[in-house]
């Protein structure tokens, strides 16, 4: 790499204003994507300074380098094995305590880094006073203050950075010490491990092993299983001295040390008056009031989506197919013509109706209320029914954006830190009534059936929702896990980063959906053409027919469904050429119809969602037993209530 | 005396004496220990997670609210306001002056 071209890695604890920070230095130049064969979101940016070409990498926000989470490894890896040229390490400054715990990891892991003061005008009107002189001293790396919403300090920032990154800046880092019995034992270790080779800093290494840390250990025992014996034997006697597990004790020596340093450099005085944000919280968590807040709000935006998405996916439908004429003028009504515009157009209209109208205002409010930090206050909330379902309160959020699509569902389970809490939530997320399933269940059932019907079946997919749920929590291996969350306090959300957020998620959906959509669309397309689809509809019709009880033509319903499920009831009013189904189909064939249409398979979009996150094995093993319960239910259903 | 974090009530303060009994496989602990294994702490990722956000032994910790229906608690430790499911709080003991 040129001279003038460098790396930072921006990392610090979740909610201290490290995306804003991001957004500041890097403006539009910036990529979204995953961090290679991991489901951790790696943002990138490029930016010009003084000559210099700086890449930036916003490192996932984590609380720790260790190994609870797929984000805290991925971190770890980075800045261990791909060496950035600096980390700047964003520290909230009103929440100096437990921020320093973490940069104290990133001193352990020597690497060259400076400290970001971040808000610190949210710290003075908390009361705290920061002395930065005394902060450098004591860390031994560059602290500088900035205001990241308003740009205050970054511009400091980068120029400190450069400083370092060209060594004109002398720093002598602090290295953490820890109590005597600890420090002679890493000593012991360190000497071990000079005679070893390892892509980690041997003092790092040491403390990491008497912190039993799996990664690490697998790392050491495959070159040196004797250091790993020592290590353990350490380990033992330090629980014997201490009276705690020896991971245990590490971290609250390390804690120890943070409390030392914090209380040096910081000065609490208590704020007289209860500010605002802290009555909020109080109201917003409160035991009774905060329910029907809870409720209010997400019915709004409910609401509010689906008022908008409705008007506004009308008129871009009419206004594409508005386009048809021109379409046949210009391709003839052929069969290119035909299969181009069937086959691409529509699919294509299918999903920017669905796209810009609903997905779009869904993600938007939902960085708003992640922003602001009303969804961790949900999440307490909600912690409980969820573990009902088998989850916990964080996965509320996946499964409420669910009602709305499964795709940003799907996606959403990143939130969740255990690989098996994520596919325990998108399994439950694929279960939940979309709003095209919605669609259906109030345009079929819910119209010609009755109202009463229409709620049976929501209330029999919760169910359903409860009972899998909770088998799945049994059944998949692994740790049960619990909440353990900050509730960081409510700030303002900062609207450029929330927009970009938002872009950034309509892309990833775009990108994701349409192909799959379009593809899809092109081969049913074909069939039709082709007239291959009563054929296939026949072939169906032993499950449909015999099994089902329903008309044979609402198997190639069933077939358009799996593009986007409200097409099946679409295409019944096409197969029957009426939207008055009370004509064609007898009640009961509309019930088991819809709740078939409910859960029979995940669509197309959320299937490519699943193999995204969680690879093809999985995402087919959703699929298939969704449409086995499905039909399973559907038939027990139609013998139930034919009776 | 040593609580369980989810015994204190709300609004009041302990100091935590341990975050890694062992509480439900207690009966496996006991036989470790028995046979002269090491371990008879239960050490999962939970309990480390709880020490790295700042729930170590001799931290104070502050009750502020349960969710109702048996919700996780609120507490109040180092400055900084977290969420802790239930069953997790139950296997954090913390001494009281009452």
């Amino acid at each position: 790499m040129s001279n003038n071209h460098f790396t930072i890695a921006l990392a610090g604890n979740a909610n201290v204003g490290k995306s804003v920070i991001f957004n500041q230095l890097t403006g539009l130049h910036q990529h979204i994507g995953n961090w290679p064969g991991k489901t951790v979101e790696k943002a990138e940016g490029t930016l010009h300074f003084k000559g210099y070409t700086i890449d930036v990498i916003d490192l996932p926000g984590i609380y720790s380098l260790s190994t609870f989470s797929i984000e805290e490894l991925v971190s770890r890896d980075y800045i261990a094995t791909e060496k950035p040229d600096l980390v700047i390490n964003v520290v909230d400054a009103s929440l100096l305590e437990r921020n320093l715990f973490f940069t104290l990891q990133l001193l352990e892991l020597e690497t060259p880094m400076i400290v970001a003061l971040n808000q610190i005008d949210m710290a003075k009107k908390k009361g705290i006073i920061v002395d930065r002189e005394k902060a450098e001293k004591i860390l031994g790396v560059p602290v500088i203050p900035t205001v990241a919403v308003s740009g205050k300090g970054i511009y400091r920032m980068l120029e400190t950075a450069i400083e370092v990154i060209e060594k004109e800046r002398k720093m002598e880092p602090l290295k953490p010490r820890y109590g005597k019995e600890i420090e002679e034992r890493i000593e012991d270790l360190i000497i071990l491990l000079s005679k070893i080779q390892l892509k980690y800093p041997a003092r790092w290494v040491a403390i990491k092993l008497l912190e039993e840390d799996g990664e690490v250990e697998k790392e050491v025992l495959r070159v040196s299983p004797e250091i790993v014996a020592f290590a353990e034997k350490f380990r033992g006697e330090l629980e014997e001295i201490h009276g705690h597990s020896c991971p245990t004790v590490v971290t609250s020596e390390r804690y120890h040390v943070v409390s030392r340093i914090s209380g040096e450099i910081q000065e609490i005085t208590e704020p007289l008056k209860i500010p605002l944000r802290e009555k909020l919280h109080t109201v917003t968590t409160h035991r009774v009031l905060g329910y029907p807040i809870m409720l209010a709000a997400v019915l709004t935006v409910f609401i509010a989506i689906f008022t908008f998405g409705d008007f506004t996916s009308a008129l871009l439908g009419d206004f594409f197919f508005g386009l048809k004429p021109i379409f046949d003028t210009v391709l003839g009504t052929g069969i290119i013509g035909e299969l181009i515009w069937g086959g691409f157009m529509e699919g294509i209209i299918g999903g920017i109706t669905v796209a810009l109208p609903y997905i779009l205002p869904f993600y938007l409010i939902l960085y708003l209320f992640e922003d602001s930090g009303y969804l961790s206050r949900v999440a307490f909330l909600m912690d409980n029914l969820m573990h009902k379902m088998g989850l916990h309160g964080k996965a509320f959020i996946p499964v409420m954006l669910s009602f709305g699509c499964n795709v940003p569902g799907c996606l959403g389970c990143r939130i969740m830190e255990t690989a098996r809490e994520r596919l325990l939530t998108a399994f439950v997320v694929t279960l939940v009534p979309c709003a095209a399933t919605s669609v259906i269940i109030l345009g079929l059932v819910g119209t010609f059936v009755g109202i009463q019907w229409a709620l049976t079946l929501y209330i029999i997919n919760l169910a359903i929702i409860f009972v899998l749920g909770r088998i799945a929590f049994k059944a998949l291996p692994g740790e049960p896990t619990e909440l353990i969350m900050e509730m960081s306090d409510y700030r303002i959300p900062h609207m450029k980063t929330v927009a970009k957020q938002t872009w950034f998620r309509l892309q990833e959906f775009i990108m994701m959906a349409f192909p799959l959509i379009i593809a899809g669309s092109f081969v049913i397309k074909i069939a039709e053409v082709a007239n291959l689809l009563d054929p296939i509809a026949n072939i169906f019709s032993p499950v449909t027919v015999a099994w089902l009880g329903l008309p044979a033509v609402t198997g190639i319903a069933l077939i358009f469904g799996v593009l986007r499920k409200e097409l099946t009831l679409i295409m019944l009013a096409t197969l029957f050429g009426t939207t008055n189904f009370a004509q064609v189909m007898t009640p009961v064939q509309m019930v088991v119809f819809t709740l078939v249409v409910m859960l029979y398979i995940p669509c197309i979009a959320t299937i490519g969602a699943l193999v995204k996150e969680f690879g093809w094995k999985k995402a087919w093993l959703i699929t298939v037993f969704e449409i086995l319960l499905a039909l399973l239910l559907g038939g027990i259903a139609f013998r139930l209530l034919t009776i | 005396m040593d609580l369980p974090l989810t015994e204190l009530r709300n609004g009041e303060t302990g100091v935590i004496t341990s975050t890694d009994p062992c509480s439900e496989k207690e009966q496996r602990c006991r036989h470790r220990a028995r046979k002269g294994w090491r371990k008879h702490f239960m050490v999962d990722r939970f309990t480390k997670r709880l020490s790295d956000l700042g729930l170590t032994p001799g931290t104070k910790v502050t009750v502020v609210k349960s969710a109702p229906f048996h919700g996780p608690l609120e507490v109040f430790v180092r400055g900084s306001r977290l969420a802790i499911g239930r069953g997790m709080a139950s296997r954090i003991l913390v001494n009281v002056e009452r």
